[in-house]
């Protein structure tokens, strides 16, 4: 996004799981992309192409075989180098809120939510003394439209949609620039996952503390539905590599998708053409040489047995006819959406 | 037909979760069941699934009403009905390779001898490599692991088939792809689907008929905000 | 900057949680040698030995630890490094003797329970519950006051009470993966009450017994020391741990340090040793732990 300071810049991000044999694998490779404020970005793709690893290793919870490079840099911290210190203290909560996959889980069942919201607001921010620290979780609780009457209820008490929206109100507790939600919406059904996804969508728009422009937000999904309802942009992730950075609109609507995965992925909905994309994902152990989904691609040619370069947020060497009806050459211009 | 006549059911006696329902699928039928995450869908889909016995109502099964539940039923009619759950991890058994859990029914109904030639045939159906026919659960994602658990509940070669929120946690090609291994399997057979859900659009697409929950019960057990803690249909 | 170039793959590789892995590699491999020296000694020492453990010389008693008795002799010139190995012998058979035992009736017991749940459940806790309450020590006495002093009494006393404990675990875990839809589907698939049990249930508590038995394996020995000690176990000549100790409690009040310390460490170290690998043990099962890589 032009004009738009990021708040989140991934530079070269790459995982790998060392695992018993010798074996490798590439969980992540060369991921790059920014999130500014004010901003949803979408991260999609199939269940195991490693986009759950990339959130794990944005928060610096990787297991102790795993290996990363490249930067991942939030204002002038790359969470990469941080060591554990400094992302307990700093960055998690403070920096980055954390919107989990199962809220319920997320809770601890033995304590009420308003329990957890104070506890949240005195170990996050500089409220002190019972009265104040009773309002600010109040408060807190109020910005997740979750419902002051329910403070006293045991997680177990609670619906799907209010636990999604108490650990929601615990992330935007120490009032982070950078949200990060990993799979929100599983296992809710539709109305509750447009519900949650435009709560967080206003929690991106609502400025932040500062009066600035807002929070970034990085949605991690494989629910194309509800990254259509609330992304800015939209990432696709495929055997651990991006290979489509569009904008939302453009990628949902018309011209659609350019990357032949990405168009399969929206094809296999069931309002569209309701058929899968051939094949299975390859092992992240075992990726191949080339273009990893050549295999699985009807397009697929010679030419992908070499690695694609990633041409204006696109890695494809026979991509979809965009705005201008032919596939750009590298000396296309329209590159600023993943450089710094 | 597969008829549900005015099931109650839950687990506590005191707070059924289900209340009344009423609901048959006719032979070769797709019948869709749309309700909000917690309504009680998932403990009917247990009744007809003869996995959780009724508090009241009957269950009638190809014109046979049926007196026992989980073991106690007779293997042929448990067998008729083929089940598919939401989570495939707690639906698989850990310790068991993806083949044998594809052959376990084969196995414990004492047709062991069919599974080399069934279980191939299903993993090819449900679009399973080889390779992977070979790894234990946790070495494969949950998107293969809900196929073998569809390759399971086929194996017996179900006139019944109830996939209870099957493609809740997978992504939009792998539920393309598990649909139309359903229905590959239905045009083949002939066999009757009750697939519960709270995807409108997918639900509709796929099935025949689709019905909503509200329409089937005049009572709906939780309301918005505090359900009733139900061990089983966690995560529903 | 531009990315638009395929990237070499990466160089610089940064890890994670290192040391925290070590210091567990590091207590799990002191354990596990620790253990290892113990079996070898308990295997090897008596056969390549040429020293006879009752060989008594009344002319070397109660000798400080030296060269030629790197322990120590007792009160009746023995040699109390054998005296040791031999007591070691008798205490880990005992102990391993009864933790089987006690795991394989736990393990059955819980399992039933679990299993049928109903009022065979209630009926079978509540006798748990009973023998619970009552002190392990006391109903062990009971047990072997019924039978001669030998290995076998010792070994049914030390299990008769210590069953209990893996009962309730191994009903814990069967509880909760009783209602796990992979049941549920093992039932639809035509799976009878007894195939469910022991294709499903077992294997799935099998480590959770298994280590409940290895736990046992320490407890076990520090409770046939106890009995020894109190004179109600083994017999007096057999050189178990706890007679051992029980036969120093003279000399140690005379000053001589060495007949208490030494069988007490062999007492201490191999059962805290064994303590800490199924510790270990247990840890690596955790299913959080199980998969390193989680997609």
């Amino acid at each position: 996004m032009p004009g738009r300071t990021p708040v989140l810049s991934v530079r070269g991000l790459s995982v790998r799981f060392l695992m018993p044999g010798g074996r490798r694998v590439a969980a992540v490779t060369d991921a790059h992309f920014d999130v500014a404020a004010g901003e949803c970005l979408a991260l999609i793709g199939e269940s195991g192409c490693g986009k759950s690893v990339l959130a794990s290793a944005l928060l610096g919870l990787l297991p102790a075989n795993a290996r990363t490079a490249g930067r991942a840099l939030l204002g002038d911290l790359d969470l990469l180098a941080a060591d554990e210190r400094t992302l307990s203290r700093t960055v998690r909560g403070r920096l980055v809120g954390l919107v989990p996959q199962s809220p319920a889980a997320h809770l601890t069942p033995v304590r009420t939510v308003r329990s957890q919201t104070q506890e949240t607001v005195s170990a996050l921010t500089g409220v002190r003394g019972r009265a104040a620290v009773r309002a600010a979780a109040r408060a807190a609780a109020d910005r997740a439209a979750f419902p002051a009457d329910h403070l006293d209820r045991y997680p177990h008490e609670l619906s799907g949609g209010l636990a999604q929206r108490a650990a929601t109100a615990l992330a935007l507790v120490g009032d982070a620039p950078l949200l990060l939600a990993d799979e929100p919406t599983t296992g809710l059904d539709r109305a509750l996952v447009d519900r949650t996804v435009d709560e967080l969508r206003r929690h991106v728009d609502a400025p932040d503390a500062a009066g600035g422009t807002g929070r970034g937000l990085l949605m991690i999904t494989h629910d194309l539905a509800a990254a259509e309802r609330v992304a800015d942009r939209v990432a696709v992730m495929y055997a651990g590599r991006l290979v489509e950075l569009a904008d939302a609109a453009s990628f949902f609507g018309t011209p659609g998708p350019r990357h032949p995965y990405s168009r399969g992925l929206l094809q296999a909905l069931p309002d569209r053409a309701f058929a899968p994309v051939p094949g299975m994902p390859p092992e992240l152990g075992d990726l191949p040489e080339g273009c990893a989904f050549a295999p699985r691609c009807p397009r697929a040619s010679a030419a992908c047995a070499a690695l694609p370069a990633t041409v204006g947020g696109l890695a494809c060497h026979h991509p979809l006819p965009g705005d201008d009806g032919e596939a750009p050459s590298p000396t296309a211009s329209s590159t600023e959406d993943i450089r710094a | 037909m597969l008829e549900l006549r005015s099931v109650t059911a839950g687990y506590a006696r005191k707070a059924p979760v289900v209340h009344g329902v009423s609901l048959a699928v006719a032979p070769g039928e797709a019948v869709g069941l749309l309700g909000p995450s917690g309504c009680g869908k998932s403990t009917l889909a247990r009744v007809a699934a003869l996995l959780h016995r009724p508090d009241a109502g009957t269950l009638v099964l190809d014109g046979e009403p049926v007196r026992r539940w989980r073991h106690r039923a007779p293997r042929a009619q448990r067998t008729a009905v083929g089940v598919v759950f939401q989570q495939p991890r707690l639906s698989a058994d850990p310790r068991l390779r993806l083949a044998d859990l594809i052959a376990e029914p084969l196995r414990a109904t004492g047709r062991r001898e069919e599974a080399p030639r069934r279980v191939p045939e299903l993993a090819a159906a449900v679009g399973l490599t080889r390779d992977l026919l070979g790894r234990r659960p946790h070495e494969v994602s949950d998107g293969q692991l809900q196929r073998a658990c569809l390759a399971r509940a086929l194996v017996l070669r179900p006139r019944w088939l109830i996939c209870d929120e099957m493609t809740a946690m997978l992504d939009a090609s792998t539920t393309a792809a598990l649909v139309a291994a359903v229905e590959d399997y239905r045009a083949a057979t002939g066999a009757g689907l009750l697939a519960v859900g709270h995807d409108h659009t997918l639900l509709h697409r796929w099935c025949d008929r689709t019905v909503h929950w509200d329409d089937l019960s005049d009572a709906v057990a939780g309301e918005e905000g505090l359900v009733t803690p139900s061990p089983v249909t966690d995560g529903s | 900057m531009t990315c638009d170039a395929p990237a070499a793959e990466p160089t610089v590789w940064r890890s994670y949680g290192t040391r925290r892995r070590s210091t567990r590699a590091v207590r799990v491999r002191v354990c596990a040698a620790l253990v290892a020296v113990t079996v070898l000694a308990v295997l090897l020492v008596p056969p390549l030995a040429q020293l006879d453990q009752q060989a008594v010389d009344l002319a070397a008693k109660l000798r400080p630890p030296s060269w030629a008795h790197p322990f120590g002799t007792d009160d009746l010139g023995r040699d109390l490094l054998l005296r040791c190995v031999y007591g070691l012998r008798v205490s880990l058979l005992v102990g391993l003797v009864a933790a089987l035992v006690a795991a394989v009736v736990g393990t059955a017991v819980g399992a039933a329970a679990g299993a049928l749940g109903g009022w065979a459940d209630r009926a079978v806790m509540r006798v748990v519950d009973t023998l619970s309450s009552v002190p392990h020590l006391l109903l062990g006495i009971f047990v072997v006051a019924l039978f001669r002093p030998g290995v076998v009494p010792v070994a049914v006393s030390v299990a008769s009470t210590h069953w209990l404990s893996t009962a309730r675990i191994v009903r814990a875990e069967v509880l909760s993966l009783r209602s796990r839809p992979y049941i549920d589907a093992a039932v639809s698939g035509g799976a009878s009450r007894r195939r469910v049990a022991v294709r499903h249930l077992l294997p799935a508590v099998a480590p959770q017994a298994a280590i409940a038995a290895t736990l046992m394996v320490p407890h076990a020995m520090w409770h046939e020391s106890a009995l020894s000690f109190l004179g109600l176990g083994l017999p007096a000549h057999m050189a178990s741990l706890g007679n051992l100790v029980q036969g120093a409690r003279g000399s140690l009040l005379a000053g001589h340090w060495w007949p208490t310390l030494f069988p007490g460490l062999f007492i201490i170290v191999p059962t805290l040793a064994v303590a800490g690998l199924a510790g270990a043990w247990r840890e690596r099962l955790n299913p959080r732990r199980r998969s390193e890589l989680m997609l």
